[in-house]
C-alpha cells in the first residue's frame, strides 16, 4: 500500500478526531464519496450525513453538519460546523427537530431553512438508528 | 492607644483583601489558561480555512461575491462592541470604550447611520450613562463563547448585510496579540477585506508560497467559494469573542496581581507604623512611671 491515510476533523471550538486510518467515507454534498490512501487531491463541499474512518476492523461513525473536505497527500482534513460521534446522537431530538421542521412554513426562505433542518434531522436519525441495528 | 488599635484593625481588612486579590488573580489565571487553550484549538479551523481560500482562489480566476465587494456609500454601519460583564480587570474595559466611542464620533460627523450592539455589562452602563442607544445588547458571552451563539448573531449580520440593512459590519475588542501584549482595536469583517487572509492571524504563514496543487473540485471553485465566505465571517467573528475572552482574563490578572502587591507594600508600611505607635507608647509609659518615682523621692 502506498502510506498511510490520516483523517483530521476540526470544528471551530475543538479538533475532534485525528488519526491513521485506511479508508474514509465522506458524506459530500451529492453523496458519498469513498477515500483511500494516494488519492488525488480534492477539495469538496460535505452535506448533511455520516463520515466513517476505518481502521483495520474498527470503523468510527460522526454525523457531520455539511463544511468542506480537503484531500492532499494523504490527509483528508474535515472542516465543519458540527461534529458529533455517532453513538453521542440524541434519536429523541432529532425526531423532535423533524417533528417541529415538517411543519409549513410563512415564507419560501423559512421553507428553505425548514427543508435544511429535515436532512439534518433525517440524516441523525439514520445514523443513529445504523448504530444502534449494529450494536442490537 | 487608640491609634495602635486603628492601625492593627487596617492591617487587618487589608490583609482580607489582599487574600482576595490574591484568589481572584489564581482564578484568572486558571480562566486564562483555559480560555488560550481554546483559542488554539480554534487557530486549527481558522488557518485551514484560509488555505482552503488560498488554494481556491488560485484555482478561480475573478471572484465576485457581495460579501467582498467594497460598496460606494456607507448609509448604515454596525459597531459590536465586545467588553466584560465584570469589572476589576484594569483598563480592559476603558480602553475598548474609548477606541469604540472615537469610532462612533468618526461615524457621526460622516453622516453615517450607526446600529450599536454591546456585548458585556460594562459597555451595556457605559453607553447607557453616555446617553446612547444600543440596538441590541447581550450579556450570555462569558470567558466560553461557544460556536453555536456566535454563529447565530454572525447569521444575522450576513442576512442584514445582504440584504442592504447595513453596510458595513465592525467590532470593537481587545486584540490578543501574545500573552503580554493586547490592543484594543476596531476591526471591519464585512465587507471582508481579502479572501486569502481572511481567516488567518498570521496571514504570511498560512498563504505563504507553496507549489499549486492540481485539485478535483466537488463541485466546483466558485460554488465552495460561495460557500466559503458566510464561513470564513463567521470564523473571524467567532475568533474576535475568544480574543476577547483570553484578552480579559490576562487583564484582570494583571489587574489582581498589581492589587496584591499594592496591597503587601500597603502592610508593610502599616507595620512600621504600628511598630512605631507601639514603640512611642511604651516609651512614654515608662518615662511616666520614672517621673512618678521621681517626685516620690
Amino acid at each position: 500500500m502506498a502510506g498511510e491515510l490520516r483523517c483530521v476533523v476540526v470544528t471551530p471550538e475543538r479538533q475532534v478526531l485525528d488519526e491513521v486510518v485506511d479508508f474514509v467515507a465522506l458524506p459530500m454534498y451529492d453523496g458519498e464519496l469513498g477515500v483511500l490512501p494516494s488519492r488525488a487531491p480534492l477539495i469538496g463541499r460535505l452535506g448533511f450525513g455520516e463520515l466513517r474512518a476505518r481502521r483495520g476492523e474498527l470503523t468510527q461513525r460522526y454525523y457531520i453538519d455539511g463544511g468542506f473536505a480537503q484531500v492532499r497527500g494523504n490527509v483528508v482534513t474535515v472542516l465543519t460546523p458540527r461534529a458529533i460521534k455517532a453513538e453521542e446522537i440524541d434519536p429523541q431530538a432529532a425526531t423532535r427537530a423533524l417533528q417541529a421542521a415538517l411543519a409549513p412554513a410563512p415564507t419560501p426562505d423559512a421553507q428553505e431553512a425548514r427543508l435544511k433542518a429535515q436532512l439534518r434531522a433525517r440524516a441523525q436519525l439514520r445514523i443513529s438508528q445504523r448504530v444502534r441495528g449494529e450494536a442490537g | 492607644m487608640a491609634k495602635t488599635r486603628a492601625l492593627v484593625k487596617r492591617r487587618k481588612a487589608i490583609r482580607n483583601i489582599r487574600k482576595i486579590t490574591r484568589t481572584m488573580e489564581l482564578i484568572a489565571t486558571a480562566r486564562f489558561k483555559k480560555a488560550l487553550d481554546r483559542a488554539i484549538e480554534a487557530e486549527a479551523y481558522t488557518n485551514k480555512i484560509a488555505e482552503l481560500a488560498a488554494d481556491l482562489s488560485a484555482n478561480a480566476t475573478e471572484i465576485r461575491h457581495p460579501l467582498l465587494e467594497q460598496r460606494q456609500v456607507v448609509r448604515r454601519s454596525l459597531l459590536l462592541v465586545l467588553c466584560s460583564n465584570r469589572g476589576l480587570c484594569g483598563g480592559y474595559n476603558a480602553a475598548i470604550l474609548r477606541e469604540a466611542v472615537a469610532r462612533c464620533r468618526q461615524l457621526e460627523a460622516t453622516g453615517t447611520g450607526l446600529q450599536l450592539e454591546l456585548s458585556g455589562k460594562r459597555a451595556i452602563a457605559y453607553f447607557r450613562y453616555q446617553g446612547m442607544a444600543a440596538e441590541r445588547t447581550f450579556t450570555h458571552f462569558e470567558d466560553k463563547p461557544r460556536f453555536d451563539e456566535v454563529d447565530e448573531l454572525a447569521q444575522r449580520y450576513l442576512d442584514d448585510y445582504i440584504a442592504g440593512r447595513i453596510d458595513r459590519v465592525e467590532v470593537a475588542y481587545m486584540k490578543f496579540l501574545n500573552a503580554a501584549r493586547q490592543l484594543a482595536v476596531v476591526e471591519t469583517l464585512l465587507p471582508l477585506s481579502k479572501v486569502t487572509e481572511a481567516a488567518s492571524r498570521r496571514p504570511g504563514r498560512a498563504t505563504a508560497a507553496r507549489p499549486a496543487v492540481a485539485y478535483e473540485f466537488l463541485p466546483d471553485p466558485r460554488d465552495i467559494l460561495e460557500e466559503l465566505l458566510p464561513v470564513s465571517f463567521k470564523v473571524r467573528l467567532f475568533k474576535c469573542f475568544l480574543d476577547a475572552a483570553v484578552s480579559e482574563q490576562i487583564a484582570r490578572r494583571v489587574a489582581m496581581k498589581a492589587a496584591t502587591e499594592n496591597a503587601g507594600e500597603m502592610i508593610k508600611i502599616l507595620t512600621r507604623q504600628y511598630n512605631r505607635a507601639r514603640q512611642a507608647q511604651i516609651t512614654k509609659e515608662i518615662a511616666e512611671v520614672i517621673s512618678g518615682a521621681e517626685a516620690l523621692k
